[in-house]
């Protein structure tokens, strides 16, 4: 078995002299908490992963999605709480018997080994036969089609080859769980989309745990089972992709979450004849019957809101009206099927995502820069955020 | 060269230019015409030697080789003896003081541990200090030790080389990601493993470039053989040399240049085959400063 | 499943790792530098002295260091005159060298004037670098000795008197050892200094050129300044070795451990090496005397840089741009 339990982990790099009165490392550090200790890199970090889940951590440069990995990887040791592999406690269980193989960023392939040497480095090290490991060594390089290649030096080969016999070297090992630290974030935006492709295909070939390191949110939306979503050393929120995009946890994760980002109002929450409604920009707006039985039970009261609408779930409208707010265009980017338009609203940067067929019925001559419109938010996807500790009320 | 087509050369460069390759030439012939001289004088007799300079081959090299031979055997030892002594010296000293050192940098490099400022603080202090601050306490030690007049105590302190260490975890720091390291550990490799079998070899620049000016420096040491070394057959060639002073030889100088061109010669060869790698090592070795 | 027992260890630490692969240098190095330098310091605080082929050694604190700088009676500042000699034979080598390989350097450099052969001018004048200075020393001590090639040559076309002898005059044979460091470190420093000289950024001349300032000027507000770490290292690395020369000095006019005439080519090594199984007390004063000339220099290179680092961050706080 081979689900892997994190159970309120904490990694704290203890204070340095010099650490103590360092302001440098700006957005890095102004996120992580600082304690008598040191500071705290990850903290309270629970999570349960099943066998042959595949998850993904995921968050701003920083956020302690690295460290973690590593921290199951044995690579760091951990400050606090238990990590089980198997059933295990694997805490001061070194890395080769842990049963696990990594994938690097930057490939850390041997350089002055070919591409076999590499992927057989750790059978040799464990004294493997000498048919078993090439059989091994063979099986893996197929399946990632780099056969061609075994007989080359790491400098021979481009990016993405070199990312294949990386995956290839860990592919070898048989591991119980694989961790994965950003391994696309070196290729360019086109190979990157291809891994990511392959790495969906790879994974109905191998079958086991995967533990996914990345800053992107795409990957992660696409190729995680369930997302971990991090900032500052904090779990922010778990959840399959789709629980994430439609319920964000908080401000943070609503506008991680989805590109391009959420739209955020300042408002205020209403209740009329004990129907709730959300007032900003100059528009009344009414929300939906879930929004409704949601705020009830959550028993709140009127109160300042942060308002989120995402791109696509605004609508456009022709007319004013009490729901609607008005905007004037700054920039309208051709998408083809859809089009991005940039438009200020009341003082604010607003961006609203349309079918470019929605918006040539509603406007034959298109909208351009400088003309102005009205738009309203779909009521029932329309989000929620408590200003003062940006939670959601939903 | 390939001749480039760019726009013709402006008068006043050219001259310029070759003014200064006139000079450069000059100081090159200044750096070859002592060793050209010193061979050919080694082939002519020793009056003639004293009374003129010629830069045309004589033809007494046989004698000379001859009265050479014999006076030898009056001090002991012979060039190619105290070559061999050298040698005996030199290349031990080389692998140690390479491989060791590259041990440290590793260590000083690759691991993060409370002491390590001071030690590289240390090693940075100690880079500097003369070998003849410590002669007196090292002569009288060794004589304790009963190692006088051996070669182990011209070889085991090549283990604390601080100038290589410098270099070796300067190399490094640019060319060795640590994540290569932290794979090896997963793979299973064991620290000093990872070292021997990947680091190494990621290296071999760096420790060429070192074996070669470490090897030089030891072969060229006159200072701490002679004070080690008192029997005549256990001398280096920079201590034959220092013999050829002596009265037996100074008399007939064709006899001397002969000396000479046979102790310089090694050098003077091995150094035209790997000029190109010197030369980039000592210029490698300034950028970093 | 496993058969093996995974290796369990107290805490997935490598720190201490790090202590492990240091250990030889630090072990090697206690044994065989550190203690001989206690111990040569606790040596210079005895004077030994023969009567009659028996030793005697008494305790004298710091009478041997007093009798080196000539302030115990009767006792001649040997150490003073064989520092003088040591600094007269470095300064005549190092001003020529570094005037010399700067130009040289500039000259290899220069993107203007461009010299064909470099490679071959480089390999060349660090050839003598390499070669054993002992064989060096003799090579120009028989060329210039007075019945030698050159000075026979000389006479004969009538350029100099009959009696010249570069060996019996002080400042002749000083000189002569000065050429001798010179011409074998030249190729050396100048190395550095091209190595130095490529790190400055071509686009400062150009600059320069657009605001009119001419080759000195260029040579003097621009390179200099901005070679200043490597000059630095340069003059502290000439210094100490200087303080160390021996093996030129030994052969070049010398008998036994006097260096000619007149012992006023001896260096302090010479005289170290002279005593130091005769008056073992006094030769290891001489070594801390060093020491302690060599740490003074050290010091002076640490202020230096330290205050090029920090001059050179005020200028970027102050001027911002410049690279």
């Amino acid at each position: 078995m081979a689900e892997v339990i994190l159970k309120n982990i904490k990694k704290v790099y203890p204070n340095t002299e010099a650490k103590k009165h360092r302001k440098d490392g700006g957005e890095k550090l102004a996120d992580l908490q600082i304690t008598d200790e040191g500071v705290l890199a990850v903290q309270d970090f629970n999570l349960e992963i099943a066998d042959k889940e595949f998850v993904v951590l995921v968050g701003p440069s920083g956020c302690g999605k690295s460290t973690t990995l590593r921290m199951v990887a044995g690579l760091e040791e951990i400050s606090g709480g238990e990590l089980y592999m198997g059933g295990r406690l694997m805490n001061d269980v070194a890395p080769k018997d842990r049963d696990i193989a990594m994938v690097f960023q930057n490939y850390a392939l041997y350089p002055h080994m070919t591409v076999y040497e590499n992927m057989a480095f750790s059978l040799k090290l464990k004294k493997t036969p000498k048919d078993e490991m090439d059989r091994k060594v063979r099986e893996a390089a197929e399946i990632l089609d780099i056969t061609q290649y075994l007989d080359r030096k790491p400098k021979a080969l481009s990016g993405g080859q070199r990312q294949r016999v990386a995956i290839g070297r860990a592919i070898v090992r048989n591991p119980q769980v694989f961790l994965m630290d950003e391994p696309l974030s070196n290729l360019d935006a086109k190979l990157r989309n291809q891994m990511r492709a392959e790495l969906i295909k790879l994974r109905t070939r191998i079958n086991t745990t995967f533990l996914y390191v990345t800053h992107d949110q795409t990957e992660a939306m696409t190729l995680g089972d369930r997302i971990v979503i991090m900032k500052g050393g904090v779990i922010q929120q778990i959840g399959t992709p789709q629980e994430v995009f439609d319920h964000p946890i908080n401000l943070f994760v609503a506008g991680f979450i989805g590109s391009p980002q959420m739209n955020f109002f300042d408002g205020k929450l209403i209740q009329t004849n004990g129907v709730w409604q959300a007032e900003t920009a100059g528009a009344v707006i009414p929300l939906g019957q879930k929004t409704q039985a949601a705020l009830n039970a959550a028993g709140v009261a009127p109160m300042a809101v942060s308002i989120g609408i995402r791109p696509e779930h605004i609508q456009l409208e022709t007319q004013a009206g009490a729901h609607t707010v008005a905007a004037q265009v700054d920039v309208s980017e051709m998408m083809g099927s859809e089009i991005h338009l940039h438009v200020s609203a009341e003082g604010k940067d607003v961006v609203v995502r349309v079918p470019t067929l929605e918006l040539s019925e509603k406007w034959p001559n298109g909208l351009h820069r400088g003309d102005s419109f009205y738009f309203s938010f779909r009521h029932d996807l329309v989000h929620l955020f408590d200003t003062q500790n940006e939670e959601t009320l939903l | 060269m390939k001749k480039r087509r760019s726009a013709p050369e402006n008068p006043v460069l050219r001259r310029q230019r070759r003014l200064r390759s006139a000079v450069m030439i000059f100081l090159c012939i200044l750096s070859l015409l002592p060793f050209y001289l010193m061979f050919i004088n080694a082939t002519r007799t020793s009056n003639d030697v004293k009374s003129s300079i010629s830069f045309l081959f004589g033809s007494h090299l046989m004698e000379n080789i001859a009265t050479f031979t014999q006076k030898q055997k009056g001090v002991g030892i012979t060039a190619w003896g105290s070559m061999g002594n050298s040698l005996l010296v030199a290349v031990p000293y080389t692998a140690l003081s390479v491989y060791f050192s590259a041990l440290t940098a590793y260590g000083l490099y690759a691991y993060n541990f409370k002491a390590k400022k001071f030690a590289w603080g240390f090693i940075l202090a100690v880079m500097m200090v003369p070998t003849q601050v410590f002669a007196v306490g090292f002569y009288k030690f060794m004589l304790h030790l009963g190692l006088i007049d051996t070669f182990l105590p011209l070889i085991l302190p090549a283990i604390t080389t601080p100038a290589v260490v410098f270099f070796m975890r300067q190399y490094l720091a640019a060319t060795l990601p640590l994540d290569i390291l932290e794979a090896a550990r997963i793979d299973g490799s064991g620290e000093f493993h990872t070292f021997n079998t990947i680091v190494l070899p990621m290296m071999k620049p760096a420790l060429a470039t070192q074996a070669i000016f470490q090897f030089v420096a030891s072969w060229n040491n006159l200072f701490l053989p002679s004070l080690i070394i008192s029997s005549s057959g256990k001398k280096t060639l920079p201590m034959f040399v220092q013999m050829l002073m002596g009265e037996s030889f100074r008399t007939d100088y064709g006899v001397v240049f002969l000396a000479l061109s046979i102790t310089i010669l090694p050098m003077f060869v091995m150094y035209f085959i790997l000029s190109r790698y010197i030369v980039e090592g000592v210029t490698l070795g300034g950028v970093k400063e | 499943m496993k058969t093996t027992k995974p290796e369990k260890l107290k805490s997935v630490r490598y720190s201490k790792y790090g202590y492990w692969f240091i250990l030889p240098f630090f072990i090697v190095y206690t044994v065989f530098s550190l203690w001989p330098l206690i111990s040569t310091f606790y040596y210079s605080l005895f004077a030994y002295t023969t009567r009659n082929l028996k030793e005697t050694i008494t305790f004298t604190g710091l009478g041997n260091y007093l009798k080196l700088l000539g302030l115990a009676d009767g006792e001649k500042a040997y150490f003073l005159k064989y520092l003088g000699n040591t600094l007269r034979i470095w300064v005549f080598n190092f001003i020529p060298q570094i005037a010399l390989s700067l130009l040289a350097a500039a000259w290899l450099t220069d993107s203007r004037v461009r010299l064909r052969g470099k490679g071959a001018y480089k390999v060349l004048i660090y050839m003598p670098n390499i070669i054993t200075a002992a064989s060096i020393s003799l090579l120009f001590y028989a060329f210039l000795s007075q019945y030698g090639p050159l000075m026979s040559v000389l006479r004969n076309a009538g350029l100099i008197s009959q009696n010249s002898n570069i060996m019996s005059s002080t400042w002749e044979t000083s000189l002569a050892i000065s050429f001798i460091l010179l011409w074998m470190w030249y190729g050396n420093t100048t190395l550095l200094l091209i190595s130095g000289m490529m790190g400055i950024n071509a686009s400062l001349y150009e600059a320069a050129d657009l605001d009119g300032a001419s080759t000195w000027q260029k040579f003097t507000r621009i390179t200099l300044p901005l070679l200043k770490p490597i000059l630095v290292y340069v003059l502290v690395t000439s210094a100490i070795g200087g303080l160390q020369l021996y093996d030129i000095p030994a052969l070049f006019n010398a008998s036994g451990y006097i260096g000619l005439p007149d012992d006023t080519s001896t260096t302090v090594t010479m005289y170290i090496m002279r005593l130091h199984s005769t008056d073992t007390g006094r030769a290891a004063a001489v070594s801390i005397m060093l020491f302690l000339i060599t740490v003074l220099i050290s010091l002076f290179l640490f202020r230096a840089m330290r205050q090029s680092e920090s001059g050179r961050r005020r200028k970027k706080a102050e001027g911002g741009g410049q690279s």
